[in-house]
């Protein structure tokens, strides 16, 4: 029986499942301007309904040039990327020459497996050039780190198997279905044998909002909430010891719930299912965490809680979007980094992608910024801070070198609030221009003359086309009506 | 036929140096210091860490008294002095110290003691290219001695002080003794200078200067400790021609103030941050803010306005401000370092804390952030980090001390609680609260109702019974071996 179901599960596994390989380029923080590094990699994908092709975000990020190639045709299709989703490491791709998919068909989603269920991993991992196939025990499902975006965490499931390089986008399959996509393995020395996938919730609540021909991002609810295990603190909020609700600690200006709910407010259900005490639902018949009722919902769909306010019930509709107030955590990798130049001076937006390369060279002031950025709402005041990233060495700077990793408070005495702020307020009239940092730093002083001078000579000495980009498509910012480039 | 005129050449030197020896009758001058050394435990404020054993080699000076470095004497709980070659003993008191310029003087319990001692008087100044001598004590009462060079006289960090002080560097070859904690510096049977830091590899260190010997010991005199003053200002160089001219700097010299502390000795003298400050007390600083030492030549700031002055003494300041220069007149004083919210040093201090239904509040210090490790500003909590090291931004005021839960001991009585820690506190049952005892005050004044205990980061608040925090204290104190439950 098994056997036979698994001739199906290998032929249609052979037929759907692609080799993705890949060139693509890195922008580099510490030089802005500079298209990049090159460098080329291999993954899996495979097809679904529609002639499209599932990977994973990470196997295509920053992608040149791609190539598709199947098991049973020798030739190489060329593909681009349809839909990519960082938040939750899925990639949709297209092949324009229809040749491509003759004699495949395409794999159906199944649901989540069973734990101590077999699965088989399908992929082009290290150690040769054709199809590779594992087999796996489901031995963890729970939420988990996507580390491709940096910040976020969805459902995952553990399996025994090693996913490695190459297996990435593969197809993970139970009998005829596809349970989930091979995605990333265990980070350090410490386990072994550990692969992990991204489960069909994920995958289909991907493929449903690229059905409008976007990708939105994940939505949440943007509140902090604490359990409501402790007695005293129950009665405190006129709550009677059974079990029931969370309490909302904080809620993020700018977020979903801004507006909607409060601190303070006990949340006794969501969408009609009750809260425990330790912030669990239960979700055909499991317990999940709350979130887990957001995570697959959409940007403007609602989520319905009954509330404890006042010492009254009440129920509350909260319209979803996503928590633009953590953009700045997650790493990005299509759009070119954004910067100004002047005089030597070079200005960047902070982002994940500056301080990994900043690390060691930050103060604690720029370290404390970036960490605290989002729970202390600093983006209300200043939704993109601006750093001082590098001065370039040039006779008219040598006094303003140990200035880099400062975060730019004001130029000209006009507030810099996000990074297109700098070109407007540097242009202003006057001789010298005066820039401003957080903290007792002292200002920088430039020669207006001096700059005009020196800025030619510098962009020829450093390999400078552009003296700034600002405009990079759409940046999400907490504040909504911060400036947007064109949205694509 | 070289290298043996060399070695003859060496040998002689040493012959001088024993000659000098006897001379110096040096025995009688310098005696083992033994000290118990135990810390308190941040952590676990109601307890000590391990006890160990630090040895010194203390200079008797005239007065019958005995000098070390502080590092030696630090969190002691016993100090004891050894006749070198006898197993003669005697306790010791610490009379006077000084963690900034790492100097004590002990004074023996019995006077008669040291009776048959030299004292060693202070020698004049080095300066760079002086020989002198470095004193050990072999364990069976020899003195060894050890050529030294000195190679830099400048300002520099002390171990407990960023902002610096006069310090020679030397060169020595010093073998490892367990008596190397402290070790005096000798010129022609005087006292020069005492060794502080020293690295075997490089066979280099660090020593503090007769100087700043001298104006310690003259300050302990008369029984009442001042310490040295500080003026209380963050200042930059003023090199760059461009800042100078947008600071309307006159010609020549000068630094810039970038931050004033307003209970400082520049601040009450009316310095305000932007001010040029050409000359104190009428020596003229450069644009770097050196003076021009007549021993030392070109020397920093931090000796002229720290070491030369005594507190009390008057101070007098050259500033240009907005182009006009004007004398500004004011008192040297120490508020800037001692009046703080959050104190840099405490040493020998047990920790204050407050233990209140198994949640531990403690007052913030220098030490308890030290003891999170090298990498303190990462790893202890953010929020503390911040209130510590912007301290003139964030708790400018000195009444308003930092209390914060570092931990709760986990209790039936804080369930749900127990996952908190690093949480500032900022108000109980709506008193705002600047000290443990206004905590404390809080706590013995409700006798039941709630205990709504506010904090500045999420969850924002805990609530706990009074009357069950009262009812609970003997058995949580008892469960987790804590006789004394606050320490104010």
């Amino acid at each position: 029986m098994l056997g036979c179901g698994q001739d199906g599960q290998l032929r249609e596994a052979k037929k759907n499942t692609v080799m993705v390989e890949v060139t693509s380029q890195v922008w580099d923080y510490r030089m802005p301007w500079n298209p990049g590094t090159v460098s080329s990699g291999r993954g899996a994908g495979f097809i679904v309904a529609g002639k499209k092709i599932i990977t994973n975000a990470h196997v295509v990020s920053g992608a040149r040039n791609i190539t598709v190639q199947r098991e049973a045709d020798p030739r190489r299709y060329s593909a681009k990327v349809k839909h990519v989703a960082h938040d939750c490491d899925l990639a949709m791709l297209e092949v324009e020459d229809e040749t491509f998919f003759k004699g495949t068909s395409h794999l159906d989603l199944g649901g989540i497996p069973e734990l101590e269920s077999v699965v088989s991993v399908y992929g082009f991992p290290i150690g040769g050039d054709r199809l590779s196939v594992t087999r796996g025990v489901v031995s963890r499902i729970d939420y988990n780190a996507y580390t491709h975006s940096g910040r976020e965490s969805h459902l995952a499931i553990q399996i025994d198997a090693a996913i490695n390089p190459g297996n990435s986008g593969g197809p993970v399959m139970q009998s005829d279905k596809v349970v989930g996509v091979a995605f990333q393995g265990f980070r350090g020395d410490v386990a072994q044998n550990v692969g992990y996938m991204i489960p069909t919730p994920v995958i289909r609540r991907f493929l449903k909002d690229v059905e409008d021909g976007k990708y939105d991002h994940y939505v949440d609810i943007a509140v902090r909430w604490m359990p409501l295990e402790n007695p005293a603190m129950r009665k405190y909020l006129n709550r009677p010891n059974d079990g029931r609700g969370v309490v909302v600690t904080d809620v993020f200006s700018e977020g979903s719930s801004d507006g909607y709910l409060q601190k303070g407010d006990v949340l006794l259900s969501i969408d009609g299912h009750a809260i425990e005490s330790d912030g669990s639902v239960r979700l055909e018949g499991k317990p999940v965490q709350l979130e887990e009722i957001v995570e697959r919902k959409f940007a403007g769909e609602e989520v319905r809680l009954e509330v404890w306010r006042e010492g009254k019930a009440e129920t509350v509709q909260v319209p979803l979007k996503p928590a633009d107030m953590f953009s700045m955590y997650e790493v990005l990798y299509e759009p070119p980094p954004r910067y100004v130049l002047y005089g030597g001076l070079v200005f960047q937006p902070l982002t994940a992608n500056l301080m990994a390369v900043m690390a060691g060279g930050a103060d604690l002031r720029l370290k404390q910024k970036y960490t605290m950025f989002a729970t202390d709402q600093m983006y209300r005041e200043t939704p993109e801070p601006v750093i001082l990233s590098a001065v370039l060495p040039d006779s008219s700077n040598v006094y303003l070198r140990g200035l880099a990793g400062q975060i730019v408070r004001e130029i000209n005495g006009k507030k810099i609030q996000t990074l297109t702020d700098v070109g407007p307020a540097l242009a202003a009239n006057g001789e010298r221009t005066v820039i401003r940092f957080e903290g007792d730093a002292r200002p920088a002083v430039l020669k207006r003359e001096e700059v005009d001078r020196s800025t030619p000579r510098i962009m020829a000495q450093y390999g400078i086309s552009e003296v700034s980009r600002t405009e990079v498509g759409e940046r999400r910012l907490a504040k909504g009506s911060f400036e947007k480039g064109d949205e694509k | 036929m070289k290298s043996g005129r060399f070695f003859l050449a060496t040998a002689l030197a040493l012959a001088m140096a024993g000659q000098a020896a006897e001379q110096d009758e040096p025995q009688g001058s310098v005696v083992r210091v033994r000290a118990a050394i135990q810390p308190y435990d941040q952590f676990r404020p109601w307890q000590k860490k391990a006890p160990y054993g630090l040895n010194g080699t203390g200079v008797v000076l005239p007065g019958g008294k005995v000098l070390v470095t502080a590092a030696l004497v630090a969190n002691r709980t016993e100090v004891g002095l050894e006749k070198p070659g006898s197993a003669e003993k005697c306790g010791a008191e610490v009379e006077a110290i000084d963690y900034e310029a790492n100097l004590a003087v002990l004074q023996p319990e019995r006077a008669e003691f040291l009776k048959g001692f030299r004292g060693l008087a202070l020698g004049p100044a080095l300066r760079a290219g002086d020989m002198a001598e470095v004193w050990q004590l072999e364990r069976n009462g020899e003195l060894l001695r050890n050529q030294a060079e000195i190679l830099t006289v400048g300002v520099g960090r002390y171990p407990n002080d960023e902002a610096g002080f006069l310090q020679y560097g030397v060169r020595v070859s010093l073998p490892k003794r367990d008596d190397s904690y402290t070790l005096p510096l000798i010129r022609q049977g005087q006292l020069v200078g005492m060794v502080m830091m020293y690295d075997r590899d490089s066979q280099e260190g660090t020593a503090i200067p007769g100087p700043m010997i001298e104006r310690f010991l003259e300050d302990a005199a008369d029984g009442k400790y001042d310490g040295f003053p500080t003026l209380g200002v963050s200042w930059t160089p003023l090199r760059d021609p461009n800042l100078r001219e947008e600071v309307q700097a006159p010609k020549g010299g000068g630094i810039l103030v970038t931050r004033v502390n307003p209970r400082g000795t520049a601040g009450r003298a009316g310095l305000k941050e932007g001010d040029v400050i050409l000359s104190v007390g009428g020596m003229k600083l450069d644009e770097d803010g050196n003076y021009r030492d007549s021993l030392y030549g070109p020397t920093a700031i931090g000796n002229l306005v720290r070491v030369r002055p005594t507190v009390g003494s008057k101070a007098r300041f050259l500033i240009s401000r907005d182009g006009k220069e004007m004398e500004l007149t004011g008192t040297y004083d120490r508020r800037a370092r001692d009046e703080v919210a959050i104190p840099t040093l405490s040493f020998d201090a047990q920790p204050r804390y407050l233990v209140a239904g198994g949640l531990v509040f403690q007052q913030l210090t220098g030490a308890y952030l030290q003891e999170w490790g090298d990498k303190w500003t990462e790893r202890a909590p953010q929020r503390l980090v911040e209130l510590f090291s912007f301290q003139q931004e964030k708790r400018a005021d000195p009444e308003k001390k930092v209390v914060f839960l570092s931990q709760v001991l986990p209790a039936a009585i804080n369930l749900g609680y127990q996952q908190y820690s690093g949480l500032v506190l900022e108000k109980l049952n709506g008193k705002e609260i600047h000290s443990l005892a206004e905590l404390g005050a809080v706590l013995d004044e409700t006798k039941e109702g709630n205990l709504v205990f506010e904090f500045m980061d999420d969850p924002g608040r805990l609530v706990l019974d009074a009357a069950e925090v009262k009812q609970r204290q003997e058995e949580i104190g008892k469960a987790y071996g804590i006789s004394e439950l606050r320490r104010l």
